[in-house]
Formats: structure tokens, sequence, C-alpha cells
């Protein structure tokens, strides 16, 4: 039985076959920019070759479709229609031309606290049409509270639309402004991203591959299945540096507060695991300048790489975050970090002889011995390195708690170790470790790990049930669902509706549910109190399947 | 994508786990829908505001300021040390200019605590706003502090942990002492006889709204303030003035907090009382921390808010107004002497009962200040807790004198010689020295 993983990344795409013992096939391709879906085929062709068809049961896709289109803006228009009430002005959050602010409120307990102005709604979706928007975004203040606004719009929206997003379907966490941009960039890569989806089920086909399973990657280091990715396409945003990260997990057995390193071409990203765990971004990445709901590891990238230029400064020398070009062992100009590192003979790879020539030529130019320069510019990489994860861990140290009990606990990280990946990897290992004293490790097959990490990840899930016994309903706003309550439902009584609607939704998504993998990551349960009495209770829970792969090879 | 003009830091800490009792307006509920607010509008994605952690305070910042007894462990619980270790945490930032203007927006509150603390009044155990700007003088050296509270409930705490520092500005505006809860804050209280005009009290008639408040700021406050040029500014940021509060009578809203803070410009605010917990905090938090932002805050308003229906009448606005013509005399013009305070020899002396309402007893206390023509004195307190044992502080301020200083000490081993007291306490401020003896 074998799985497949292909990372789709800005200069190659990675493909691996897994099979109980490790490796069965492993191939790399360039990108082709233009035509992802032609580099995805020729990657799966080869990978058929050289395996048996039949065997193979499931295909992981990280691919940067829907982020490149949202890069280059290749994406279509959308009509955002918002309702907001008090608060920040809504017009600030404003992030297309069809934006249409409608008059109407909830408050923070889901009340509505002035009716949806539906004359002003019909306004909205008449000019809308005019513009010719054919996909819509419906957000409402406080949705994951009561989406009764966001459902009238969808109602009045109705068939002008061939998709609508509505706020509250994203998740259940709060946070209007990035509501708005998530439910945007959706529908702006909905239609994109779905003749993709249509393009890889034909292609599979063809290939013979048609009964194998498909997931998607997701920025959070787990999948979804292709259906369900087709309704939240902006889900599939910046899966890449997750996949490289959930195969250092498949790779090597992670226990400790750790550091991971991915030393790409341009940038490195770090990411921090905390335990055996990677952690997640609290609230959601950018996208461009738009913070967003979409949960997604916390990488945090920085601008030097194996291609940065080394380049000197009022004498200090320095390494990017500037590329200019491919390093002189692969035809470039300009020395990089990888050449500097074929001058110290920590590195094999490209054309050694011309490295060395045009490393000691631009050294002389610049009056200083060859071995100082590569010595300094090593340096100043890896003090950027140094200095960048120093200032995230203590961004995370500092992050706020709400409890005495978790203050007081204080649970601080303390890295005790460092896996590294990616092109320099080796070639930069002891640099590292003379720089942070830390047990440094690269693991074997690091220049794969991104497709490892994509074959072996699991289907990924998180709800948030909210309940408010005094107005007598229990709501799990990405799933939709509502239900009324008695006065005495209770936290316990709404952990075990989590963990079962948890479970039943990846049953719905035809993935075997595995309730080891469920946990509860938030409980809390609030009296609510009016005057000097009880009047009921304010529960809030979230659950999740944790990231995670299904098999190991350490 | 929004941008504040000042760069804020706030400290929120809602101490999800602790209440005084189940049904307490000081309850774990009561920033929960705060936080809801703040979080669906966004507000830490806003380039320049930014959420930290509390610190937690050291005992050492509460014995620098208070007199405790039996101690200050016994006294402040976790929730304390935490909630004052936010205000610490708010004045860090601003002190090592990491943020322009910082926000603690933390829980329990602290006003209603004194120089001396035998337990809880008015929801506050230790005065968190006096710890976290003797922290800030030990520090960062004397610094002029003004203080203005805002809270609708007399800041009688704060007022008597500074009624003889004539470097501490004092100004509580707050509901008619003659209509509500602590019964006290009258413009006769104009500070002892070393910081004469400098504890400002500003005793509104119920009812008061925005423009009752907006003329106070105008005519009182700033002018005040503009002649005391403090080196910060710090705002007891109660919010117990709004409409909807149940436990008192103002008409103050949201776009007034907000407007108010604009005008005020305060380095720090510090959360006191205010529960309303789900009509006003959340929008009054935010509108408080907009202004202080500098962001745009003209869209925050409460649901039900109608400023016509809030509208002082002419009567009360007139009213106001002559508080505003007689007040600032206070500062300008102070008394030639203390109302409070006889004099006995070298000595000013006070006797006083002071009811501790949440735990339903009475403290009978006598204070004495060494009337030095150097500095500003020596302190001493004895107090007593309803036929409890004896407690006695002596504190040697800022800037004592030789006199003072070496008096302090030979009065506390008299006091250790006679061994009349169970428990003793030495705030010296000189030499930053805290001892306490006794169990
Ligand atoms: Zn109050
Ligand atoms: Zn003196």
């Amino acid at each position: 039985m074998l799985l497949l993983g292909i990372d789709v990344g800005g200069t190659h795409t990675d493909a691996v076959a897994l099979g109980p013992k490790g490796i069965e096939a492993q191939v790399k391709v360039a990108t082709n920019h233009d035509d992802l879906l032609s580099s995805i085929k020729s990657a799966l062709s080869e990978i058929v070759q050289n395996t048996d068809a039949s065997s193979i049961k499931q295909l992981n896709l990280s691919t940067t479709l829907s982020t490149n289109a949202i890069v280059e803006g290749r994406f279509e228009d959308v009509g955002v229609i918002v309702s907001a009430g008090p608060g920040l002005d809504p017009h600030s959050f404003m992030l297309c031309k069809d934006f249409h602010v409608i008059p109407g409120s909830l408050d923070h307990r889901g009340s509505e606290t002035k009716q949806l102005n539906n004359l002003s709604l019909e306004e909205a979706i008449s000019s809308c049409r005019k513009s010719g928007v054919k996909v819509y975004a419906a957000v409402t203040k406080f949705s994951p509270r009561n989406p009764a606004h966001e459902k009238e719009m969808e109602l009045a929206i109705g068939d002008n639309a061939d998709f609508i997003t509505l706020g509250h379907q994203i998740t259940g966490r709060l946070n209007f402004p990035r509501r708005i941009a998530t439910a945007f960039y959706n529908c702006a890569v909905w239609r994109v991203f779905n003749k993709f989806a249509d393009a890889i089920s034909g292609t599979l086909e063809e290939m013979g591959l048609g009964h194998i399973k498909v997931n998607i990657l997701k920025a959070d280091g787990g999948t979804m299945p292709l259906p369900l990715s087709r309704k939240v396409p902006v889900q599939s945003i910046f899966s890449g540096p997750a996949a490289s990260v959930m195969g250092i997990i498949a790779l090597c057995k992670i226990t400790h507060d750790s550091i991971i390193y991915d030393i790409g071409g341009t940038t490195t990203d770090i990411a921090i695991f905390v335990g055996g765990t990677p952690l997640i971004e609290q609230e959601g990445i950018n996208i461009g300048s738009h913070p967003t709901l979409v949960r997604a590891l916390k990488v945090h990238s920085i601008g030097v790489g194996g291609d940065s230029a080394i380049s000197i400064l009022e004498g200090i020398v320095r390494v990017g975050p500037t590329r200019v070009g491919p390093s002189i062992a692969f035809g470039g100009e300009i020395p990089t970090l990888t050449d500097a590192l074929i001058w110290k003979d920590s590195c094999d790879c490209g054309n050694i002889g011309k490295s060395k020539a045009g490393f000691a030529a631009f050294a002389s130019k610049i009056d200083m011995e060859p071995d100082e320069l590569a010595d300094k510019a090593i340096e100043n990489a890896i003090d950027k390195i140094h200095d960048s994860t120093r200032e995230l861990v203590e961004e995370i140290n500092q992050q706020p708690v709400y409890t005495i009990h978790e203050l007081l606990e204080n649970r601080r990280i303390i890295p005790r170790k460092i896996y590294i990946m990616g092109g320099p990897a080796k070639a930069m290992k002891m640099d590292i470790f003379r720089k942070f004293r830390l047990s440094t490790e690269v693991p074997e097959n690091y220049d794969v790990a991104n497709a490892i990490g994509a074959a072996l990840t699991r289907t990924t899930t998180e709800i948030e049930l909210f309940a408010d016994t005094e107005r007598g309903v229990m709501f799990i706003p990405s799933l939709g669902y509502r239900e009324n309550v008695p006065r005495t439902y209770n936290l316990e009584a709404a952990e075990k509706d989590a963990m079962n609607h948890l479970l039943a939704h990846l049953g719905e998504m035809r993935v075997a549910a595995d309730g080891d993998n469920a946990l509860i990551t938030a409980s809390s349960s609030f009296n609510m109190v009016n005057g000097s009495t009880t009047v009921g209770r304010n529960i809030r829970v979230k659950c999740q399947i944790k990231p995670g792969v299904v098999r190991t090879y350490s | 994508m929004l941008k504040a003009e000042n760069s804020l830091g706030i400290i929120f800490f809602p101490a999800y786990d602790w209440a005084i009792s189940p049904t307490h307006p000081e309850r774990e509920e009561r920033l929960l829908y705060t936080q809801d607010q703040l979080r669906e509008e966004g507000l830490f994605d806003i380039e320049g505001i930014r959420e930290y952690k509390p610190e937690v305070a050291e005992t050492e910042d509460i014995e620098r300021v208070h007199f405790c007894f039996p101690e200050a462990e016994a006294i402040a619980t976790r929730s304390h040390y935490i909630s004052t270790g936010g205000a610490i945490k708010a004045a860090e930032l601003v002190m090592q200019g990491e943020r322009d203007r910082a926000f603690a927006l933390v829980r329990p509150p602290g006003h209603h605590a004194m120089k001396t603390v035998l337990g809880s009044r008015g929801f506050c155990a230790i005065n968190v706003e006096a710890i976290m700007c003797e922290h800030i003088r030990e520090k960062y050296g004397q610094k002029r502090i003004a203080i203005i509270d805002t809270d609708c409930h007399h800041g009688d705490g704060t007022q008597d942990v500074y009624w003889h520092d004539p470097d501490t500005l004092f100004i509580s505006m707050h509901q008619d002492g003659r209509t509500i809860y602590p019964g006290t804050g009258f413009p006769k209280d104009a500070g002892g006889p070393k910081a004469l005009g400098r504890n400002i009290n500003i005793p509104l008639p119920p009812g008061t709204s925005d423009a009752g408040f907006m003329m106070v700021m105008e005519r009182i406050v700033m002018p005040i303030l503009e002649d005391f040029k403090p080196d910060l500014i710090i705002n007891s940021a109660g919010q117990d003035n709004h409409f909807t509060d149940p436990i008192t009578n103002m008409n103050f809203s949201a776009q007034g907090y907000a407007a108010l803070t604009k005008m005020l410009k305060p380095d720090i605010a510090v959360l006191e009382g205010g529960y309303a917990i789900q009509g006003a905090l959340p929008y009054v938090n935010l509108g408080i921390s907009l202004a202080l932002a500098g962001v745009d805050y003209s869209h925050v308003c409460e649901p039900g808010w109608n400023p016509e229906t809030l509208k002082e009448s002419d009567e009360i606005m007139k009213y106001i107004a002559t508080l505003c013509e007689s007040i600032p005399n206070i500062y300008f013009n102070p008394p030639a002497k203390s109302n409070e305070g006889i004099i006995n020899g070298d000595w000013s002396v006070r006797h006083r009962n002071i009811f501790y309402d949440t735990e339903g007893f009475t403290e009978s206390q006598t204070e004495s200040l060494l009337l030095c023509n150097e500095c500003r004195g020596l302190l001493k307190v004895q107090t007593q807790k309803e036929n409890g044992p004896m407690g006695f502080g002596i504190e040697i301020p800022i800037g004592a004198c030789d006199k003072c200083r070496n008096t302090g000490y030979s009065i506390l081993e008299e006091a250790q010689v006679k061994s009349k007291y169970r428990y003793m306490q030495m705030i010296n401020r000189r030499e930053k020295e805290y001892m306490r003896y006794g169990f």
C-alpha cells in the first residue's frame, strides 16, 4: 500500500511514494510556474512508472496554486457584503471595490441589536450584479455567536452567486476584520481552485489512478479531502512550509522543545516545537498585508538562504536579504552563501572550480582574504538566523494568558535540539551547532522531507462550540450546527457534544475517525449573573484533530 | 490597514479563575465580553497595538507602599499580585520606551486600598496604581506624577496613600459622596500639611453625563495639569460612571470616556471599577483603547445609547459650572492648613476609624507626621483591627533628611524594646530598606 506526497514549491516539485518500509520512489522536477498541473503530471507519471499503480491508496498534494493566484492578483472580483454595528469603522477593512456595509448589528452574545436593513442589502446586491460579480462574501460582526444576518444575506444574494462564503462557516473564532479577509480570499480563488481540482481528478483518471483518495495540504500541517477543499480553497494557501515541518516529524523522533530550520534558496523558515508538537499561529496567517483566520503552523521566514548574495556595506560582510540570481557554482556572477560554503569545503554542489575562482576574484576585488570573507559571510548568516530565533522564542514566551493558573505555571519554551533541512542543511550544520551549542541533527532524506511530510500528514479539523444557557442555544459555527439546549446544559455535556460533532464531521469527510487524535484545546464555563442571581452559563469549547503523521521512519 | 498614532501596549488579564464570591460584581465573568469585543474588533491586529502578559508583583513592591498587617501575603491573593504586576508591566513598557502608552486591563481593582491595609475594602485589597507609581520611582528615580481617577467612586485609597506627598497630584472625579460609597471625597480634603493643594476632589451630582465630565476636564483637570507639569499622567480608569452601571447613578458613555481619554492623554491607564459587564465594559474599554492609541473611535457606542435622553439637566450643568469656578483654587491657592490632623508638639496627628466593607470590620488608626522643615517628614502609623493585635508602621520618605531618618530608626528601636506591637513594619525609601517584624 503506497502513499504519495507531492509538494509543488517555487522552484522544484518534489514527489515521493512511501511504502511501509520507507521511500519506494522519489522525483524532483522543475516547477513550471505557469502550468502547475504539468509539473504535477510529470512528477506523478515518473512515480507511477517506478511503482505498482494499483497499490497506491492516497495522494496528498501541497500546491502553491491559491497562493500564487493571490500574490499575483489573478483572481476574480468578489462582492463583499458586511454588517458591523458599533466598533471600528467597517470601511477600514474595505479590501476591494465591491464592498458594501449594510446597517444592522448583533452584540457579543449574539443578540440582535439592530435589524439588517433589507433595502440597503438589495441595493448592494444590485450594485454587485451590475459590476458583474459572481462570487460573494457575506460577513457580519459576531456571526460566530449568531449567523442570522449572514443567512439573511445568503438568502437575498440567492441565484446572483455561483458561490457564497458566509463568515461563520470559516471558523468559530472571533475576529471580524480577519473573517472578512478570509471570506474574501476564499471567494477570490474559488473558481481557479475548482478548475484545478477538476483537472487533477481528470489527470488521475487518465493515468488509471481514479481510485485513489486525494487530499489537499493546509498551512496547519494537516490535510482536507479534495471535495471539501473545493468549498474552502483559502485553506490551501501557504501549505509548503507546513509540509516540510511535518516531514521532520516523520523523519525524526522529536520529544523536546526544538527549533526546525528549513534553509532554502531565498529564505530560511524557522519553526518551533514545544515538546513534540509544532506550534500553531495564534490567530492565522497574513495574506499580503491582510491578517486572516487561516490556521497555520507558526513558521517565521527570514531573508537568508543558499542563494542570498554576499555584499559589503561599511566594512561589514552581509548575506541577503536580496537574492541576485543563482550562486556562481550554478552559473551566477555574484557570490552567495552557497559559494562561501563551497570555498570552506563544507558544500559539494554545482561547478566547484568556477565557484571557488569567482569567490576568490570577488574577495581580492574588495581587498579581503577569501577565507576571511567566507567565514564572515557564514557568520553573518548564522547570526541572523540566531537572532531571529531568539526573538521568535521570546515572542512566543510573551504570549498572553488569561488565568492565574496559567500565568503562575509559566511554561517557557527552552529549545534543546535543532533540526535542519533544505539544500545547505548539511553544509551549515557544524556552524549552527557552534553558535547555539545545542544538539543539531540533519535527518536523512532531508531534501525530500517536504514531500514525505505531505504524504504522511493526517486530515485535521477544528471546531468551536459556543453555548448560552440563558438564551437556551448551543452553536457550532463552522458546521452551521445549532441546537436548543436546556438550562441544565453544562461544560461536561458541551465537551462531549463538541467531540461527537468533530468525529461525525470527519466521518462525513470519509476519514476514519480516530478518537485518539481528537483533543479539547480550550474549555471554559462562566456563570452569567444578573443582579445577584445566576441566570445561565456561557460555555466555550474548542476541539481539534491535532496535526500529525500517519507513520514515522525514525 | 489601521495604524495607531501612539504605540499602545495592552496588558489584558481577566483572571478567569478568580472571584470575590460566585455572584459578586467582581467575578470571573467581568471581562469576558470585553475580551470578546476586543477580539472581534481585531484590536490587536492594528499596527502599533500589542497585547502583553502581566508580570507578578513582588512582595517588596507591595511593602514599599503599604503597611500590611499581619503581612502582604495574608491580604493580597495571587490575583492581586498579578493585577498589580499587570500595572507594573504597563509602567515598564512605557518607561523603557517600548510603547508610547499602556493600558492595564486587569482585575481586581485597587483604588480603595489605603496606606495601611488590614483587609479588603470596596473590592480592593492593595492599591494597584500606587504600587505601580512607587515601583517607577524606585527604579527610574523621583518623578512628578499625576493620578487622575475617573472611577465613579471616590478614590479614597489613593487619596490616603498620597495624602502627604507633594510630588503626587491626585485628582478624583466621582459621584458625590453624599449619594454613594464610600461617602467621602469632598473639596475640603486638599491634602496633608506638607502636600496642600495636591489632593483635588471633584464630587459630581448623580446624572452627570458627557457634557458635565468634559466641562470638568476642560475647566479643572487640564489647567491644573498644565501648571503641575507631571512627568507621568496615570488614569485610574474606572468605568462605573456608565449610564448602565448597576451600582451607580451617572450617565457617562463610551463616547464620553473615549473623549476624556483623548483629552487627558494618560501615559498609563489602569482599569478600576465598572460592573455593567455586558452593556458598558466592552464598548468603554474599546473606546479607551482606541483613544489611547489615537485611532478613530467615532463608531464606538453602546447599542442602546441615546445622547439626548442621557443629557444632564440645565440645573446639573449650572451646579457643575460652580464647582468649576471654585475647585481650581484648591490647587492654585491651597488652604493654609490641612482640614485633618491636630498639632501635637512636632507631630500632626489623625485618629481615624476605617470600615472594611468587603470583610465587615473596623480598624482604629492613629497616623502621625513629623513636621519637618527639611523634608516631607517621617510618618508613623499605629493600627488595631477590632480588639485584635496592634500593628506599627514607620515610613522614612523619599528625600528624607538625616534627622527624620534617624528619628525613624530610634522610634523603631524603642517600639521593639517596649514590645507593645504584635507586628511592625519599616519602609525606608531613602535607603530602600524594607523590614517587617512580628508574626
Ligand atoms: Zn468604582
Ligand atoms: Zn525631615
